[in-house]
């Protein structure tokens, strides 16, 4: 465990306050980062999702990641037990009307992706 | 929550953050990117690829962009660091400005 450099400076005083958490919303390659709060229900989270994919409410599904548990709309965050950080999957209706898979893609290996020896930045 | 208070991030390998705008200026290099007054394709756009960030590298750093603004707004948590990760992140927030 190391402690990462605070550079608390006042420079963001300004800002709203902000929400108590994030979660991160996973589909292929693109994860997004959603701020949220546990008294918010799944609807909430897709409505904001709605904004940044343009895709309607109702062709999205989330499923919590870790327990394969599928959010249902009515229930807030907190009842599913969903927590800062979290990951959840996003699936789409496919045009068959079925929803496709749960495909997160993964980086195979951080260390693979760039020449050991080269190495620079 | 508009689209265009979101940035998206891309790693080296393609992948794709798309995080709070506010969030992302706690890298000062982030915050010049998007707010000089010159045209930088990433001010229009709102996208900015990190050829030189690995996938794994850049999501940490969006859990620190999140976690340092928790923390300055008074929530005192640890931010955990797995060991073998450090010496790529520490490069990555020289690079950052973080």
């Amino acid at each position: 465990m190391v402690s990462f450099k605070r550079n608390i400076d006042g420079k963001y005083k300004g800002f709203k306050i902000h929400r108590a958490m994030y979660i991160r919303v996973k589909r292929s390659k693109t994860t997004y980062f959603i701020r949220c709060d546990p008294t918010e229900t799944v609807l909430d989270i897709k409505e904001k999702l709605q904004v940044l994919i343009d895709q309607p409410v109702n062709n999205q599904r989330l499923i919590l990641v870790g327990t394969g548990e599928v959010l249902e709309d009515s229930k807030t965050l907190a009842d599913h037990k969903v927590e800062n950080d979290s990951v959840v999957a996003l699936t789409l209706r496919k045009d068959d009307n079925e929803f496709e898979e749960v495909d997160i893609v993964r980086p195979n290996d951080f260390c693979q992706s760039r020449d050991a020896d080269t190495g620079n930045w | 929550m508009k689209k265009e208070d979101m940035v998206k991030l891309i790693s080296a390998e393609g992948f794709e953050f798309v995080i709070d705008k506010d969030a992302a200026m706690v890298s000062q290099t982030i915050y010049n990117m998007l707010t000089s007054p010159g045209s930088f394709a990433e001010t229009q756009h709102g996208e900015v690829t990190f050829p030189e960030i690995s996938t794994t590298i850049l999501e940490k750093i969006c859990k620190y962009f999140y976690w340092h603004l928790q923390f300055a707004s008074g929530k005192e948590t640890e931010f955990p660091i797995e060991p073998e990760l450090t010496l790529e992140l520490m490069m990555a927030a020289n690079y950052l400005h973080t």
